[in-house]
């Protein structure tokens, strides 16, 4: 019970996320969806998944979003079409109907597969057996910051 | 050692922004080009080794110490390794004049030797969250690519393709999420042992609607495509050539193939649906392409219909289909990087896109217009260059399976590609010399070199096609033939 309580404050969270239009606010309630998020973690014994969200993204994405908005100034407001308004909450519905349909016909008619487990602790597993993985974050993160150095570069060396 | 691949360009890349420091233009240029012609050159090589031996799987073991990094080089991703070495040296070379006058030429080499990297990566995981990981990289460099111009409309379609590639990406992870909870590995070996002991299709068939979704989206196929008319037009011309020629083939086609090839396996049900994606592609990219104006535009919403023809043969399932459709995703990247890179060395000279202003160009640009009127022809397949045989394979493989109306919609939008294709030669290169353009020069050294690198290739494939099927298409066909078996038989690590 505590648990369907949890994932529901998590989807109210990341709807408020999207719907408000105050980007502090917004900002705010995706760290508290992250929160929760991370507690439902911890209560799956995903440890290690908890602490990076809440440290990573509750802590630092929001205090680097937080920053970002506190350096931008609100002059140029942009319009946005009411459309999305409602056509959001439909979807949402749809979705979560559709969701549950198709979650409730494969759990109750589906059997699993269970490869043993890797074995080791999480560094070794980390480290040991999703090398490659790791090698490919490496790639992820040099993208990123040549992305904002490219992007922020001097438009007057175009 | 096959991780080279991955290793080079990644470290070259980290150091490029300190070479940069060094020498703005000179040494990332060669160090760039020397790279990606030592990974050309080492792909031929290391595919010789691999046809002659019939199989090719590698494990890499590091330093005595097991990193586990397991990568596996067959057939298919021989052939993707090898197409993906091949145009990034061409555009390389086309690089060294183009991205003059951009700037941070460091910088911009360092992406698009990432954007290499994850594509390579991609190409060699054995692992479908490795797979996810290498799309991201090339991707997220993609985005800083296509908006390197840093104008309003490049901003807005790198924003756009970001927005769209996020959905597709979070369709993706889904369903690895999905099937990892159900197998307990993301293996692709032991997912597809486990497909074959659940014997579960609505698992199934629910992975491979979300990987639809997902690698659709990032290939563009018709109706998932909005992103790649504004996103492949704004970005530097190279970069379009990359993207359109290398980009959406890997990290859309090649991972849907691999996936549903080898891993779910091909049923019915799912064949029909991609060859009726295939042609809904063909239909809307060939004739949206036709009333287009914009000279780049017109050749992003020709990739979507060239597209559709690549999943039509591959979705067909039979050995000559896989053929036909591997075929043409080969030709395709070579003569639409040319088109690409043509449609570029017009954009310099006269600073326009627009097909209506052009006119004549062939008189001041004669190496431009003589490749472009070969990249058209191929692409159109008019025999007997490259695009000709690849398009004959997948009508001879559709009217062996008794598809005659996918032939015939085949056979149709052939004219049409020619149709808009003439139109474009006319209006830019032929006719009266518009008077605006009387001073232009033909393109720089460099960037004419790659165009008649590409142009000689469209035309030696075309001649020697017997001798490309057989060393390199035909181990790659073989591969996805043999369906799930092979993933389970030779993916045992």
């Amino acid at each position: 019970m505590t648990q369907i309580l949890l994932l529901i404050a998590l989807v109210i969270f990341s709807i408020l996320t999207v719907l408000l239009r105050d980007l502090l606010k917004a900002a705010i309630s995706l760290a508290v969806a992250s929160i929760f998020l991370a507690i439902i973690f911890f209560r799956m014994n995903a440890t290690y998944a908890g602490v990076f969200e809440l440290s990573v993204v509750a802590g630092l994405i929001t205090v680097l979003f937080i920053s970002t908005i506190a350096l931008t100034k609100g002059e140029s407001d942009v319009r946005e079409s009411k459309v999305v308004r409602i056509l959001f909450p439909i979807f949402f519905v749809l979705f979560i109907i559709i969701d549950i349909v198709v979650m409730k016909a494969l759990i109750n008619r589906l059997m699993v597969v269970r490869y043993p487990a890797p074995i080791g602790n999480f560094g070794q597993v980390l480290w040991g057996q999703r090398t490659l993985d790791l090698v490919g974050q490496i790639g992820v993160i040099f993208a990123g910051v040549f992305a904002v150095i490219a992007l922020f570069r001097k438009r007057g060396e175009k | 050692m096959v991780f080279t691949f991955i290793l080079v360009p990644l470290v070259l890349a980290s150091l490029m922004p300190l070479i940069g420091k060094i020498s703005k233009r000179f040494l990332p240029d060669v160090l760039t080009n020397i790279t990606l012609l030592f990974l050309l050159i080492y792909s031929i090589t290391i595919g010789r080794q691999i046809i002659s031996s019939g199989t090719g799987i590698r494990q890499l073991v590091w330093l005595g110490q097991q990193l586990n990094i397991t990568l596996a080089l067959d057939g298919f991703s021989l052939l993707m390794l090898f197409l993906i070495s091949l145009i990034s040296f061409t555009v390389g070379l086309y690089c060294i004049n183009y991205m003059e006058h951009y700037g941070s030429k460091a910088i911009f080499y360092a992406l698009f030797l990432l954007m290499i990297t994850g594509m390579n990566g991609l190409v060699l995981s054995t692992d479908l969250f490795s797979i996810y990981i290498f799309l991201e990289v090339a991707a997220v460099a993609s985005y800083a690519l296509v908006a390197f111009g840093l104008g309003y409309d490049e901003l807005e379609a790198s924003f756009k393709y970001l927005m769209l590639s996020t959905v597709a990406t979070a369709f993706i992870l889904i369903s690895i999420a999905l099937i990892f909870g159900f197998t307990d590995s993301l293996r692709l070996h032991d997912v597809a042992l486990a497909f074959q002991l659940l014997n579960t299709k609505y698992l199934v068939g629910l992975c491979m609607a979300l990987f639809i979704f997902g690698f659709g989206l990032k290939a563009a196929i018709v109706p998932f495509h909005a992103w790649l008319p504004d996103a492949h037009p704004s970005a530097p011309a190279p970069i379009s050539a990359m993207l359109s020629g290398v980009l959406i083939k890997i990290s859309g086609i090649y991972a849907i193939t691999r996936i549903f090839l080898n891993v779910f396996g091909l049923n019915p049900a799912i064949s029909t649906v991609l060859m009726y994606l295939g042609v809904i592609s063909i239909l809307v990219g060939a004739i949206i392409a036709f009333s287009q104006n914009d000279i780049k535009r017109m050749l992003a919403y020709s990739s979507i219909s060239q597209i559709g023809y690549i999943i039509l043969g591959i979705g067909l399932g039979t050995p000559l289909g896989i053929l036909g459709g591997l075929f043409h995703l080969f030709n395709h990247a070579i003569f639409k990087s040319l088109l690409f890179l043509n449609s570029g060395a017009i954009e310099q000279a006269t600073g326009t896109r627009a097909l209506d202003k052009m006119g004549g160009l062939a008189k001041r640009m004669p190496i431009t217009a003589a490749t472009s009127v070969v990249g058209s022809l191929s692409i159109a397949g008019v025999p007997p260059l490259n695009g000709f045989w690849s398009k004959l394979i997948i009508i001879i493989a559709l009217v062996q399976a008794k598809a005659y109306g996918f032939a015939i919609v085949a056979v149709l939008a052939s004219v049409i590609t020619l149709w808009y294709y003439l139109i474009i030669q006319r209006q830019a290169f032929f006719g009266k010399l518009n008077e605006t353009w009387k001073d232009i020069k033909e393109a720089p050294f460099w960037m004419s070199a790659s165009m008649i690198i590409l142009a000689m290739i469209c035309i030696a494939i075309g001649i020697l096609f017997p001798i490309i099927l057989k060393s390199w298409l035909a181990p790659a066909t073989n591969v996805l033939s043999a369906g799930v078996n092979y993933t389970i038989n030779l993916f045992r690590f």
